[in-house]
């Protein structure tokens, strides 16, 4: 049964009347367009998905869209428009980070939620902190590389 | 495809209202249903009965304490209860170490037990602190324990018009001497546990043990804790031959059906390790209450604490 779920999209306040059981996934995908939300396992585990919900990082694979209305979702496009983004994204590029790239928007997200709770994190708490995001290409460490210099590059901005 | 109702209730009163009217599902992180009912890529879960999602209802997304019992909302999520210094230990360590990030922060504590997977991460720590479920239905409020609510493998004592609200905790590590929390995974995230042991023990001031506790998952249909077992030890002190004795019967009390000798073998170790250790320190006077190694094998722990 149809209804009409309204909730902040990177920002902006969004309404959609549709199946609210649909995956917020597939409803972030082919309603808005959001194509930086990639599905990889559908299941959770690979973080490919990654979007934060309340600021909290999710995997919307495992979360129906009824679940969403009233709160705030912002993709990796809404963070790449960010200043915070923009430095993550510069940094992942310097540093080498993408392979076939597939796994990267969810590693942003990762990289995001990481540092604006940690700003100075160690390689440990970066390896931690991307432990629910797989890279097929395993091309982890340049990952790691590239958030700490996201992270250096950032200084104070991250404490915002 | 068929669609069924999915409700979105907004008070807590709401909810129990629907739940009255009709056997819904009731979805709070969507960990475990989201991916029992999904299809293939790109198409909506198949579920067979009205959905109701209760994520986001205020009144069970709280962790407080009530005296010195500790109240966790049951749509609270992995992350808040691993990150609240109300949460007695052995839970915020079982919370802090299920799946990864992203499911931390849907995943929670109601639906961990309503799955009733005896492969859970938080039966475990809740068997073994004696926590109870608070039921709410809109005939009113009833607790039960953990251990009797789940049943069985995927069976719990709820009816059709009740709803989970709170687990309530009534012990913590402040009421032990030593405690133990290992979960054996085939890496550090995302890992369903192989075999996770709970453990606690108190020390009496002559050097007896007057409380000793020890649960299980993933070692037979449920969470296994047994008191006949454990009270082997009690109102004794902790010698080699008692810790065999107490081994041996924890091997009685389990069923593991997969890998049956590794899920023995990784309980006796855990066992033999914590009271071996456990009397070590007591005559040592080492206060140092955490004990979370197997010989030679270390994986670090978060440390003990709370709110004085």
């Amino acid at each position: 049964m149809d209804k009409t779920i309204s909730f902040k999209l990177n920002g902006e306040a969004v309404s959609i009347t549709t199946d609210p059981l649909r995956r917020l996934l597939d409803v972030l995908r082919e309603d808005f367009k959001c194509h930086g939300v990639k599905e990889g396992c559908s299941e959770g585990e690979c973080g490919a998905c990654s979007v934060l919900l309340n600021g909290e990082m999710v995997t919307p694979c495992l979360i129906p869209l009824g679940a969403a209305d009233g709160q705030e979702v912002v993709t990796v496009e809404g963070i790449t428009a960010t200043e915070k983004g923009d430095i993550i994204v510069q940094a992942f590029a310097d540093g080498g980070a993408v392979q076939c790239g597939f796994c990267i928007p969810g590693m942003v997200v990762a990289a995001y939620y990481l540092l604006s709770r940690n700003p100075n994190p160690t390689e440990d708490e970066i390896r931690l902190g991307i432990s629910g995001n797989l890279c097929r290409c395993t091309g982890y460490d340049l990952i790691v590389e590239s958030i700490k210099l996201a992270a250096s590059r950032g200084g104070d901005i991250w404490k915002k | 495809m068929e669609k069924v109702m999915c409700y979105i209730p907004k008070t807590l009163n709401e909810a129990l209202e629907i739940r009255n009217k009709e056997d819904v599902i009731v979805l709070a992180g969507g960990s475990d249903l989201m991916v029992s009912h999904k299809r293939t890529i790109g198409l909506t879960p198949k579920f067979d009965k009205s959905v109701m999602i209760i994520r986001n209802l205020p009144e069970i997304r709280k962790i407080y304490m009530d005296g010195s019992e500790c109240h966790i909302g049951a749509a609270c999520t992995s992350r808040e209860i691993a990150e609240s210094p109300l949460v007695p230990w052995h839970v915020r360590q079982a919370a802090s170490r299920m799946g990864a990030i992203g499911l931390r922060n849907s995943a929670t504590i109601g639906g961990n037990i309503a799955n009733a997977s005896p492969k859970g991460d938080t039966p475990g720590p809740l068997y073994l602190l004696d926590a109870r479920v608070k039921i709410a239905s809109t005939d009113g409020v009833r607790e039960e324990l953990v251990s009797d609510f789940i049943i069985k493998f995927r069976t719990i004592d709820l009816k059709p018009n009740e709803m989970i609200t709170e687990v309530i905790l009534p012990l913590s590590e402040d009421d032990f001497d030593y405690v133990f929390w290992h979960k054996v995974g085939t890496r550090k995230a995302n890992a369903i546990s192989k075999v996770t042991l709970s453990q606690a023990v108190k020390f009496a001031s002559d050097g007896t043990v007057c409380d000793y506790r020890a649960s299980a998952t993933a070692t037979g249909s449920k969470t296994n804790r047994s008191r006949d077992v454990e009270n082997i030890i009690i109102g004794k002190r902790i010698a080699p031959e008692l810790i065999e004795e107490v081994i041996a019967a924890f091997d009685g009390i389990i069923s593991p059906r997969a890998m049956p000798e590794f899920r023995r073998e990784s309980c006796r170790r855990s066992i033999r390790r914590f009271l071996t250790e456990a009397e070590k320190r007591r005559i040592e006077g080492c206060r140092d209450k955490v004990i979370d190694t197997y010989d030679g094998y270390y994986v670090p722990c978060a440390p003990v604490c709370r709110l004085s």
